[in-house]
């Protein structure tokens, strides 16, 4: 085992123990009180966020495997209720996760995979909407809380279409409209284009986000189903996203041009 | 915490599709010209041909353009003291054909120019006089390499990187598509169809370490009453200015003053282009950009905005999602319609 896997193994443990804690404590609601808030007194998410969880490896509980540090998974009764024959292409995912993941192609993560993606989120929040910039890829998601409601001609989109509203302190947004090509985690969990997401995001303190996420799909989906991960806020001293355009990397070597060797000096 | 550096798993994966992009983007790379207009736009729409939109105001085409003085700001403010200029913007005078003759040949569409030299829009380049980027000798041969190779490519770096969806960088983006920009405390934010800057108003807050390098760079600034100044470091110099090819390079450095007007419908972006290795002399880039708001009709390129649907009256501007590379088959060839909406 090389280093480097070692270390991402102890930090799954890491991970497991305190999904463990987080599961079993309940949080005081007194936290509330020091939250951050817009002027209008809605919850202000702005900052930047990453969750400890292994989700990203496997939503599911798991083992340890060559390419995941085990994981207690963050799945509501630890299992993604697939009917049959989704669970066959689940199990042909998993398979092929080496090469068919489309997150290591540098493709848009989607939702909700974009929030537990080991790499940090930034939110941009307004009274009229939420912007999310992920660290990885170029998919900035609009949340609008406006009042708005989903398009009458809508597409089938990466990112589907996120509207949003509070209800208390807590921001629900409501999501339709998803193509069918993005995975859930590496391990190939999926979904169809009849994807529907509603998300919870709430504050449990000032630096720290619970997500919670109901996914249905009829095509997929025995039943809705439900994942939980807590997001931490990145404090570090001058913490900032750092553009990570990963497609970028198959071509970027061409450029820009270079002087030739035997180029004259001048 | 981890920084996500460390947390990162996906760096041990090598792609491995270079051969593959390669081939398919010199065989393509004709249709650049018509891919690249219709990039960032669902796969559906993307396979319409650019020909044919001028007539349906596709791109804003002043030949001239007020200066504006740097001075206080007397419009409206945020609550954290920025002046409020968010909204969509574009440029006003061509898209991204021709760095020095916006309105030249390549600069307005296929074959298509207008008028006179003196009677089009002046050069980008706005010092030295001439109108020309001071390259060094040796840049300029690469220059003059790349309109060949455009036309004709033997290598894979004369694709235009934009047309591989690759983010237009600092300044193209700011003459490419209409984009976004949204003010938050400490930050202004602008979301264009290929890539997002981040500018931290913190100048506290240092570049990164010069060894990373970005498509857009690592940008500071603050606010000199109308004027918004943003120094750019950490360049890859990685994204060309335009089809015409002129680069900068990852020593290169950018200062910036976006200069907005008093009833905020306007700004000029006027930036210093600095790099000891490709060029002679620093030299400056102005680029006018106007403001669309909800009165406006979309025309498909500035302003690409639709209405939300609102139980209200009230006209909302909304923008689809911004997806490039996954809509056009990974290479920027939307004409391919490689994966247009089932």
């Amino acid at each position: 085992m090389n280093h480097h896997l070692f270390n991402r193994i102890s930090h799954g443990l890491g991970i497991a123990a305190l999904l463990a804690a987080a599961l079993s404590v309940s949080f005081p609601a007194s936290a509330e009180e020091k939250i951050p808030r817009l002027p209008n007194g809605k919850p202000d998410f702005s900052g930047i966020w990453q969750t400890t969880s292994a989700a990203d490896y496997d939503l599911e509980p798991h083992s340890n495997r060559k390419d995941a540090p085990p994981g207690p998974g963050v799945v509501e009764g630890n299992t993604i209720p697939y009917l049959p024959q989704a669970l066959e292409q689940k199990k042909k995912n998993f398979e092929n996760r080496a090469t068919d993941d489309p997150a290591l192609k540098g493709w848009t993560l989607g939702v909700p995979r974009t929030v537990y993606y080991p790499e940090p989120f930034q939110i941009f929040e307004r009274a009229q909407d939420v912007t999310i910039v992920p660290q990885f890829g170029h998919s900035v998601r609009s949340i609008y809380t406006n009042n708005t409601q989903h398009p009458d001609d809508p597409n089938d989109w990466w990112l589907g279409d996120s509207r949003g509203h509070w209800e208390g302190d807590t921001l629900v947004v409501d999501v339709r409209h998803f193509n069918d090509k993005t995975w859930l985690d590496h391990a190939g969990n999926f979904h169809s284009d009849a994807l529907h997401v509603v998300e919870r995001w709430k504050f449990l303190d000032a630096n720290t986000l619970e997500y919670t996420a109901t996914l249905d799909d009829p095509k997929v989906y025995s039943r809705p189903w439900n994942i939980s991960v807590i997001l931490y806020r990145h404090r570090e001293k001058n913490f900032q996203l750092i553009e990570d355009y990963r497609y970028t990397l198959d071509f970027d070597q061409y450029y820009p041009p270079r002087r030739d060797q035997n180029q004259d000096k001048n | 915490m981890l920084k996500g550096n460390e947390m990162n798993h996906q760096g041990k994966y090598k792609l491995s599709r270079i051969a593959a992009l390669v081939l398919g983007s010199l065989s393509l790379a004709n249709v650049a010209n018509a891919a690249d207009t219709s990039q960032a736009q669902p796969a559906a729409q993307a396979q319409q041909p650019a020909q044919g939109q001028d007539s349906k105001l596709r791109r804003s085409r002043e030949t001239s353009f007020p200066q504006i003085a740097s001075g206080p700001w007397n419009g409206p403010k945020l609550a954290d003291g920025q002046p409020d200029i968010g909204g969509v913007w574009s440029n006003t005078i061509s898209n991204h054909g021709n760095f020095e003759d916006p309105q030249g040949r390549g600069g307005i569409g296929a074959g298509q120019t207008l008028g006179k030299r003196e009677e089009r829009a002046p050069s980008r380049v706005s010092d030295p006089v001439d109108g020309h980027v001071p390259f060094q000798p040796w840049a300029a041969e690469k220059v003059k390499e790349f309109r060949v190779g455009f036309q004709n490519p033997t290598y894979p770096g004369h694709v235009e990187p934009n047309a591989r969806c690759a983010p237009g960088g600092v300044p193209k983006s700011l003459y490419w598509h209409g984009y976004d920009i949204q003010q938050y405390p400490g930050y202004v934010l602008f979301v264009f169809d290929n890539g997002t800057r981040i500018i931290h108003l913190d100048e506290k807050k240092p570049h990164l370490p010069d060894n990373i390098k970005l498509w857009n760079g690592d940008s500071r600034g603050h606010w000199e009453g109308n004027t918004l100044v943003v120094d750019v470091a950490n360049h890859n110099g990685k994204a060309l200015f335009g089809r015409s090819g002129e680069f900068i390079s990852e020593n290169g450095h950018i200062q910036e003053r976006y200069i907005f007007s008093q009833d905020g419908k306007r700004y000029n972006y006027v930036a210093v282009l600095t790099d000891p290795t490709v060029y002679t002399r620093p030299f400056t880039v102005t680029i006018p950009a106007r403001k669309w708001t909800d009165a406006d009709e979309s025309d498909g390129w500035n302003l690409e905005a639709r209405w939300a649907k609102t139980s209200s009256k009230e006209r909302i501007l909304e923008h689809d999602e911004r997806i490039c590379y996954e809509n056009n088959g990974g290479f920027g060839l939307g004409a391919s319609g490689a994966s247009a909406k089932k």
